[in-house]
């Protein structure tokens, strides 16, 4: 559960838009349940062709599970760009937020395609669905 | 019949491909080129599921994922190596039609409910290098009982930067104008993605609807903006006989007089929960039909638009609607001074319209209409319509269920299959509604049940 606070805590801000704000910030359980609900209808949407929530089972890219805390370019068999596996970035919820914004920008020289996902709200529900999986 | 030295080729594609003269010719290319394509070689080489790059997890219904893999040159992969790139297929079928045909439907079936292994086929498919692919189909046929080769498309793609973005430029070497096509809108691989070979189909196609299927050999060129504008040309040569032979191929289309060119402007826009797509395209021909002689030729000038719209939001409802028109002129001289056409120039036209749903990538239902029309002509289409005209309807639908091609699936990603039941009304056939051959044939009569089951490894 540690996790999945953390990804709440983080989205405060970007939550706070919707009525969602203050609920998160006491009821974690319910709403981190709420908000991965729909973040798991971003993903199939937008990410699941290309990243399994199957541990050890990788894509185009690599596998989803535990992607939180862990250091970018590292799961073993997944096919990285040379940008990606010496950015030495570690995936906190922050970092994914700012990666799937504009993944050229964030890793330039990567090897990801994908546009990148202009809404927040969609981006929060996301990660907080990932959490779940970590 | 419009191309009288096409009839053993002059498949239509889909639900009229396969043309079955009252002689009982049967369209040997167009059997083994039963466009039928959710290759678990592909799944295996990119670690995705069939549901990634096709609708409903079955090929060839391509989603915008499965369009850029395509263009790509099927070479994508999640960069493990020792994928082998070979797939197999079968489909077997039985065909019902509404009346008996008035001779047996092949040359190994019976005039009406005919149970067949309709192929058996063998597949190439996949990443050879890091810029080369393939998709190349041989196979048997039991309805000829043949071995054959099918569909060919042969690629080189690689990436290049071109005003900023991401451009793919790449050639293919191919065996049909339109198999290269990324967007399931172009004759080679529309609506219906499945059909008996073994059911009667109206007489009159464009000739970009199969009637160079497998007879040619052509090389394109094309390119890929920006996962946006797409832009190919390519030229196509007849095989010689003995080639065709070779190839396990009967029939013969004619020869090409020089080299037959393709073209294709095409948009496409991924939003990821949904995607469409435009464009135009056409083909010109002149054929002679009777290679040894040096009489003028059939010049075939066909020019089409088409269009696709699909919304896969999360992948659980996905509707899609997928339309194309070909306008064709036709300039018989040949046919003409040989007075098989009582004019030199004649018109046809298709409409193909498609819509679908699927859910949860397990079961689809599509409704289809193709329509073909075009000047009424007593002496081209004299055999095989009373009026005199090439005018037909056929209205399909297909309900399939696909229980796997997806992650959690069994046998995931060894292999697939479809179940499928397609129905094929026709409210015209060969010019007419009643008795369209003056022998009392109705166009009801050839309406269709097809049930297939599909099988890909
Ligand atoms: C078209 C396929 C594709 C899609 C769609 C896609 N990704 Fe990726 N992703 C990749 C590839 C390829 C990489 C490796 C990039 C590199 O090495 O530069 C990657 C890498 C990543 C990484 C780094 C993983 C690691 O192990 O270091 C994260 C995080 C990520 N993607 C998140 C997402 C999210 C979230 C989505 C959906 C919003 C998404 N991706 C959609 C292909 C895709």
């Amino acid at each position: 559960m540690m996790k999945t606070l953390t990804t709440i805590r983080f989205f405060k801000p970007l939550a706070c838009a919707s009525l969602f704000c203050l609920p998160m910030l006491t009821t974690v359980p319910a709403i981190a349940a709420g908000n991965a609900v729909s973040g798991a209808d971003v993903y199939n949407a937008e990410c699941a062709d290309c990243h399994s929530l199957k541990a050890g089972k990788n894509k185009k890219g690599s596998s989803f599970v535990g992607l939180i805390g862990r250091t970018a370019g590292t799961v073993p068999g997944a096919k990285y760009s040379d940008a990606m596996k010496s950015s030495k970035i570690v995936w906190t919820p922050e970092r994914i937020d700012a990666y799937i914004t504009h993944p050229k920008q964030v890793v330039p020289g990567g090897s990801m395609k994908y546009d990148g996902l202009d809404d927040a709200k969609a981006r929060a529900d996301l990660i907080a669905f990932l959490a779940t999986k970590s | 019949m419009q191309f009288p030295r096409r009839q053993s080729t002059a498949s239509q594609r889909g639900g009229m491909r396969f043309l079955l003269f009252s002689g009982g010719i049967i369209a040997l290319t167009a059997t083994m080129n039963q466009p039928a394509q959710a290759l678990p070689s592909y799944a295996r080489q990119t670690g995705q599921e069939c549901t990634a790059c096709h609708v409903g997890g079955f090929g060839p219904q391509l989603t915008a994922y499965g369009t850029r893999f395509k263009i790509g040159g099927y070479t994508d992969s999640n960069g493990e190596s020792g994928h082998l790139p070979l797939s197999a297929m079968f489909v077997g079928s039985y065909t019902h039609t509404a009346k008996d045909q008035s001779e047996d439907a092949g040359p190994y079936a019976g005039a009406n409910n005919n149970l067949v292994a309709q192929e058996v086929t063998a597949f190439l498919a996949g990443g050879l290098t890091k810029n080369l692919g393939t998709f190349v189909e041989a196979g048997y046929s039991g309805v000829d009982n043949v071995f054959a080769l099918g569909e060919m498309d042969v690629r080189f793609a690689s990436t290049v930067q071109l005003g900023g973005k991401d451009t793919v430029i790449g050639v293919t070497l191919n065996n049909n104008p339109s198999v290269t096509d990324p967007f399931n809108t172009l004759p080679a691989w529309r609506f219906p993605y499945a059909s008996s070979d073994l059911a009667p189909t109206p007489a009159a196609s464009t000739l970009l609807e199969g009637g160079l299927d497998g007879q040619v050999l052509g090389i394109s060129a094309y390119g890929f903006w920006n996962d946006s504008v797409y832009a190919e040309l390519g030229g196509y040569r007849s095989l010689s006989t003995s080639s065709l032979h070779s190839l396990g191929l009967a029939g013969d289309a004619g020869e090409i007089d020089g080299i037959s060119p393709y073209w294709r402007l095409g948009y496409m826009k991924d939003n990821r929960k949904s995607a469409y797509s435009f464009g135009v395209f056409g083909l010109y021909s002149k054929l002679q039909p009777d290679r040894l002689s040096s009489e003028p030729t059939n010049n075939y000038q066909d020019i089409g638009v088409d269009a696709s719209y699909q919304f896969l939001g999360t992948r659980r409802h996905i509707f899609t609607l997928f339309g194309s028109y070909i306008h064709e002129q036709q300039t018989l001289d040949n046919t003409f001074s040989a007075g098989d056409a009582s004019s030199r120039d004649v018109t046809l036209q298709n409409f193909s319209l498609n819509g679908s749903y699927t859910y949860d990538q397990t079961y689809g239902i599509t409704l289809g209409v193709i329509n073909t029309w075009g000047d009424k002509d007593a002496l081209l289409y004299q055999s095989d319509s009373r009026t005199g005209s090439p005018n037909s309807t056929a209205w399909i639908l297909d309900a399939n269920w696909t229980p796997f091609g997806k992650e959690s699936s069994w046998g995931s990603p060894w292999a697939n299959l479809r179940l499928g039941l397609q129905y094929t009304l026709y409210t015209e056939f060969n010019g007419a509604s009643s008795n369209y051959d003056g022998s009392g044939r109705d166009a009801g009569d050839n309406n269709t049940l097809f049930t297939y089951v599909w099988l890909s490894l």
